[in-house]
């Protein structure tokens, strides 16, 4: 097997790096491949929060570069769904225990044992995003409609064409609402200033707050506005390049208003 | 003649400190013409006999005849007074053969001449550096970049900096002389780096946080101008821009000049 290393990555923190790759592993997973979910934040572990998964590491990345146990060993299987797995992050290391040579073995590996490996770069530019992208063939971009958050994506898209990475952008967090007040740049502001192809656009949903917490993936919560983009665009990842985006909107409809008032959506 | 300009040019020699060497003498053509907006610019040396510059000026014009009807010519013979007849000369005889519009003699200082009546004998490149101006014989130091210059990436260049593409927030670009961008300027630019205060900045969509031109920074960008071509000098120690299309800065500049 000869699997896509992705590395998900952003320059800022708190962007939604770490949802988006949990979501997108876990729909591509659902979609039938064999995915691995590596988190690269060597001393800020939370990818196994987000899956849930946080009681059972026994083993982490460290301990396979370093080759205190065998991949196997710190491989975490999702009970909930099949031919998902997570090699978690160490928590008491700091960034500098990884080497890109190290990282580029592991890769290797991962690469013949699944479809997709998907990283989880941590925030910044130094040492962990380098080890994060080292390995990578390809690259997703995440980024909030926001200046701060726009500029440091920038970088990090300057960084990765450096090494001959082409970026696909993920717009996160959009409120619809305040596009159409004009207090929120619209995705379309924000492809004018990265101008990198588009990969999906996920709105602000609520229920990341409850994902993360419970530790139920994102994708398999159904209401989730937010978990239907991520399924959208780990179709788009999986080969289904024709899949129109689907842009954001605010609900106007009667209907939508009487079932909000009711209760029975958000 | 020969012998009157012979005197002339020991004596602008001198005056310049130049040593004559007559082993790295350029053969230059006695007559050249240049296509310049609507009409010709025609430069004579007027060291050169009469006959043999009447006869040059017929076989140039003689190429573009039908070109020639009704353009305006312009004669320059160099920084050198007097040459009148002459210039009549060629202007009846452009007139009666090849039906000009008009000849006229140019008059600025910073004559385009490629031909300096004292250069005959001289090593005349540091001349022609220094007393012409024109784009003839000059050449433009420019870093010409297309593409988008992105967050943290940076942009050093001693000459000018022409950037066809975007800007984006985050970049920094400095340069010895001006920046023109055809696109989008969001980010703090420098020109004129590090003091060149007649320096200008230029873009189709001017929208830094600041700039500098020179030893000048501007921290306040008059945002009435968005949307148009800005162009943003320094003014009574101060930055000012104004709208390009409007102000047509360079629509005073008799010829083409080298940047």
């Amino acid at each position: 097997m000869e699997g896509k290393i992705i590395v998900v990555t952003s320059g800022k923190g708190g962007v939604g790096k770490t949802t988006a790759t949990a979501s997108i592993g876990a729909a591509l997973a659902l979609e039938g491949n064999r995915v691995a979910v590596i988190d690269m934040d060597i001393g800020l572990r939370n990818l196994d929060i987000v899956l849930g998964l946080e009681n059972r590491i026994v083993f982490n990345i460290v301990d396979v570069v370093n080759k205190r146990c065998n991949l196997s060993q710190a491989l975490i299987r999702d009970r909930r769904i099949e031919n998902l797995f997570l090699v978690p992050a160490s928590q008491s290391d700091n960034k500098d225990v990884l080497t890109a040579l190290g990282v580029q073995r592991l890769a290797k590996q991962l690469k013949s044992e699944f479809n997709y490996v998907i990283m989880d770069s941590p925030a910044g530019i130094e040492k962990g995003f380098e080890n994060s992208v080292v390995a990578a063939d390809e690259a997703i971009v995440v980024c909030t409609p926001d200046v701060s958050s726009i500029k440091d994506a920038d970088r990090v898209i300057g960084l990765l064409y450096a090494r001959s990475i082409t970026p696909r952008l993920i717009v996160n967090r959009i409120i619809p609402e305040m596009v159409v007040r004009g207090d929120m740049l619209s995705h379309e502001d924000v492809m004018d200033i990265l101008s990198i192809d588009l990969l999906g656009l996920v709105p602000m949903d609520d229920q990341v707050v409850v994902s993360t917490n419970t530790g139920v993936p994102l994708v398999m919560q159904n209401q989730s506005l937010a978990g239907q983009a991520f399924r959208r665009i780990a179709k788009r990842i999986n080969g289904e390049t024709d899949l129109p985006i689907q842009i954001p909107t605010v609900k106007t409809g009667i209907w939508s208003k009487i079932t909000q008032k009711l209760g029975l959506t958000k | 003649m020969w012998l009157k300009n012979n005197k002339m040019n020991k004596h602008n020699e001198m005056e310049l400190g130049i040593v004559p060497n007559e082993a790295v003498a350029p053969s230059i053509p006695s007559v050249k013409l240049k296509g310049v907006g609507d009409g010709f610019l025609v430069t004579i040396n007027p060291a050169v006999p009469e006959e043999e510059i009447y006869k040059e000026v017929s076989e140039l014009f003689e190429r573009l005849k039908n070109l020639a009807v009704n353009s305006k010519v312009v004669i320059d013979v160099g920084n050198v007074e007097g040459y009148d007849d002459l210039v009549n000369n060629i202007k009846l005889l452009l007139k009666s053969k090849f039906d000009v519009g008009s000849v006229t003699k140019a008059h600025d200082k910073n004559s385009t001449s490629n031909y300096q009546l004292n250069k005959q004998n001289s090593v005349d490149n540091n001349l022609r550096t220094n007393n012409n101006k024109g784009w003839i014989s000059d050449r433009s130091d420019a870093l010409i970049l297309t593409g988008r210059v992105r967050s943290g990436q940076k942009i050093d260049t001693k000459g000018h900096l022409i950037i066809a593409g975007n800007v984006n927030p985050g970049a920094e670009l400095t340069a010895g002389g001006n920046i023109i961008v055809l696109g989008s300027l969001l980010a703090p630019v420098y020109a004129g780096y590090p003091d060149d205060d007649e320096a200008f900045v230029m873009a189709l969509d001017f929208r830094p946080p600041n700039i500098q031109i020179g030893g000048v920074v501007s921290m306040e960008i008059n945002s009435e101008l968005s949307g148009k071509i800005v162009y943003a000098t320094v003014k009574d120690n101060k930055i000012i821009t104004e709208d390009y299309i409007k102000t047509q800065p360079f629509g005073k500049i008799p010829w083409p000049t080298i940047m």
